[in-house]
């Protein structure tokens, strides 16, 4: 009921002549939409906050998509979800993911390029700092976008996460010598630990520490050591 | 109590030492905690003469300790002192580490220390007399004078350690004792055992001030410690007549002399050390380890427990004049000393009037720990959820799903999948909460669920080290003809199977020393 008013509400409004040839339901979406800036909106959203009907909501989403008024957007934190933004916004990080992303997906080649970047130059100099990762980075003018000193430190930190480098701070001796005491900045390391990666522990080598089926392993089971096809493997390998 | 595997390892070490029925008590008592004689006759339905034979062995293994107390009764009745048995687990673990312990001896004391002390790892307990029996009749045996000096070497050096009271009474009530009378033990009391199991243990524990003196005349003295000793000695003749007869008696510990055992506490503080400094010299530096391995040297004889948290604090020039002796120290000056210290995790005072420093331990193992477990997740479930986990087990607090994502580059869906798996599995802690705004949203936080996970790793690597005992056991078995035969007629196949199971034991072998560094890690560090 309530639907049908409304609608007729707004053809009431209409003798009002729009500059761009909107319909009044075609306005009042692409003001919720502009209402949102650079944070765009969801379909449903729109819907709730205009009261239309599904069906003019998306005439008129299509009719304002062609003459480019507004774009469809992907949000990364609802993927699946269609958002819609005017033309004159460039989403948001919180939208975006920021400059890791792109179309809502995870620009792994970008990152793992900034991460050998990064790697290269520590492992030029031995030990560096945040800052001078930075200038270095700046430098280069690898990427089309303005670095900033959180974006390497993002890119840092997840290295040392994956044990690519280490986090230490500095001694003020030897290779640390330029680097005030205390300061905390990253070393390469080229020890055979280190160099692989990560350092398996001592659980981790054996099969058993790997073994998604340590739960059903029992020394007379189905399922034993003596049975076990995982040791067979292991212990074949040099032969 | 101990976890499932726990048992299961300790039983199967003692059952491969001592047989089935040792084995079959120690599980008792593993799983059920302190019983009584009648109790282990009941639940393990063997015969009394087999447990108590077994018992003697496992007390004389130092698997088994014994204590009284006085048992609940109905009012009006006498009070009834009943003797109870409780399984010492991480002794019989401790079975495996024996080539671990004999190389420290040898590292430090020598060759000629190690017969003495293989003596009493093998034997559990000796006296000097039986020691120096023993020596004779060895091929080629030494003086006695040189046998005393050699023991009082592992004396010194706190490898070896007086026995436990055989039976220790607990009174009812602790506060009761007269606290003069105890002296240093009742300090330990207090200290920290809850549970009757660990009062037991404090109980029998010899005094500090003889636990390492070779030299006491203890049927003659009257001191208070002598009158302590023979007052336990009548116990206990009390208390195995009524549990053993005479002939068995005779046959036990009445002989009032001394016993000796291997003082396992002494091996697990050089183990943790030798383990904390491999940590350092891995993840810091190998200057750092120098520095490290210092300061231990220097505070270990002040150690009083196991896991000390910080090490004693120690001035500049102390720590100084230690590392110039260490290898590889001589080239160290202050400033590279304080440098290592920095990266140790120390803070350098600004005023330098006192200039000491402690180093923190606990965290060093921590650290360790944490690796150990990392590596895990990163061979269950790959290299994204090794990051995220690492981040977890960093951070040490509750972060959001996004924050996660964003700190780690793993796609937003991809890490609510990991995050929902390590979870599943027990690796994680999740809280929900949601957020009443202009709409309601849910944030899933998440944490590193530490103490179960622990726990589970703990168990999981003593069954892991069982595993490897039994593959071992195993791939022996099935070469067993290969084995018996003479080295010359090993030949073409034959003679390669032999190679191979020789790397196959190695391989299983090394694994299995290499996992128990892991254990200590875990349970003793
Ligand atoms: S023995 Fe084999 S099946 Fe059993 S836990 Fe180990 S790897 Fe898994």
């Amino acid at each position: 009921m309530s639907r049908s008013l409304e609608t007729s509400s707004l053809k009431r409004k209409r003798p009002e002549v729009d500059p761009l040839g909107l319909v009044d339901a075609e306005r009042a979406i692409l003001n919720a939409i502009k209402n949102k800036k650079d944070l765009g909106i969801w379909v449903r959203d729109i819907k709730q906050e205009t009261k239309l009907t599904d069906h003019v909501v998306n005439k008129s989403l299509k009719s304002l998509l062609a003459r480019k008024l507004i774009k469809e957007v992907v949000n990364i934190q609802y993927k699946g979800k269609k958002h819609y933004m005017a033309v004159e916004f460039e989403p948001s990080k919180e939208v975006s993911g920021g400059v890791w992303y792109v179309d809502g997906n995870l620009d792994k080649e970008l990152v793992n390029v900034m991460k050998q970047l990064c790697l290269r130059c520590i492992r030029v100099q031995k030990v560096a700092t945040l800052e001078r990762v930075h200038e270095h980075l700046k430098k280069q003018q690898v990427v089309n976008f303005e670095i900033s000193s959180q974006h390497v430190s993002d890119i840092l930190n997840s290295m040392v996460l994956d044990n690519e480098i280490i986090e230490v701070k500095s001694t003020g001796l030897g290779a640390y010598y330029s680097i005030p005491i205390g300061t905390v900045c990253y070393r390469f390391d080229s020890s055979p630990a280190v160099a692989k990666g990560s350092k398996l522990g001592a659980f981790a080598s054996i099969p058993c520490g790997a073994c998604p089926r340590i739960s059903l392993c029992t020394p007379d089971g189905v399922i034993s050591p003596s049975t076990c096809v995982y040791y067979t493997k292991w212990l074949n390998i040099d032969f | 109590m101990v976890s499932q595997y726990g048992i299961k390892l300790a039983t199967y070490l003692i059952s491969f030492s001592y047989g089935d029925f040792c084995s079959k008590v120690c599980e008792c008592l593993l799983s059920r905690g302190s019983l009584t004689l009648a109790q282990i006759i009941r639940f393990t339905e063997l015969s009394r003469e087999n447990v108590i034979n077994c018992l003697r062995v496992l007390i004389h293994q130092n698997c088994v300790q014994a204590f009284s107390i006085q048992q609940e009764v109905a009012f009006g009745e006498a009070p009834k002192i009943v003797t109870q048995y409780t399984a010492l687990f991480d002794n019989m673990i401790h079975k495996m580490r024996f080539p671990k312990f004999m190389q420290i001896v040898s590292k430090e004391l020598g060759e000629d220390c190690l017969g003495i002390f293989e003596g009493l790892l093998q034997h559990g307990r000796l006296s000097l007399n039986q020691i120096i029996d023993r020596n004779k009749q060895t091929p080629d045996n030494s003086d006695v004078h040189v046998v005393r000096e050699t023991f009082s070497r592992l004396l010194n050096a706190r490898f070896v350690e007086r026995c436990p009271a055989p039976e220790p009474f607990l009174a009812p009530h602790e506060e009761e004792t007269p606290a003069k009378k105890r002296g240093t033990k009742s300090a330990k009391i207090a200290e920290a055992p809850k549970t009757i199991e660990q009062r037991a243990l404090a109980a029998a524990a010899p005094m500090e001030s003889i636990r390492f003196l070779m030299e006491i005349d203890t049927l003659t003295g009257t001191s208070e410690e002598k009158g302590m000793e023979s007052q336990n000695i009548a116990m206990l003749d009390e208390k195995w007549k009524q549990d053993f007869s005479d002939a068995e008696l005779s046959a036990s510990g009445k002989k009032k002399e001394i016993l000796w055992r291997v003082n396992f506490e002494e091996f697990m503080r050089r183990l943790r050390h030798k383990a904390c400094m491999e940590y350092v010299i891995a993840r810091l530096s190998d200057q750092s380890g120098i520095v490290l391995s210092a300061i231990l040297e220097l505070t270990r004889s002040s150690e009083t427990r196991l896991k000390t948290d910080k090490s004693a604090s120690l001035s500049i020039n102390d720590i100084y004049d230690e590392v110039i002796k260490k290898d590889g120290g001589l080239g160290m000056d202050f400033e590279r000393i304080r440098a290592s210290l920095v990266q140790l995790g120390c803070q350098i005072p600004t005023t330098g009037i006192d200039e000491t420093y402690s180093i923190d331990l606990k965290n060093i193992v921590e650290l360790a720990q944490n690796e150990e477990v990392e590596s895990v997740v990163l061979k269950r479930y790959g290299r994204e959820a090794y990051r995220i986990f690492r981040l977890l087990s960093k951070s040490g607090r509750l972060l959001e799903t996004d924050k996660i994502s964003d700190t780690t580059f793993v796609e937003k869906k991809d890490t609510l999948k990991i995050l929902y798996k390590l979870w599943k599995d027990g690796y994680l802690h999740m809280e929900k909460v949601s957020v009443n705004g202009p709409k309601q949203t849910l944030f899933l936080l998440w944490e590193m669920n530490k103490e179960p996970l622990w726990l589970r790793v703990l168990d999981e690597m003593y069954h892991a080290a069982l595993n490897l005992r039994l593959r071992i056991t195993y791939e022996l078995d099935q070469e067993k003809e290969i084995l018996q035969l003479p080295k010359e007629k090993l030949i073409g196949e034959l003679e390669k199977r032999y190679k191979r199971l020789g790397k196959v034991r190695i391989i299983l072998e090394t694994s299995l020393m290499n996992l128990d560094d892991a254990l200590m890690l875990f349970r003793d560090f």
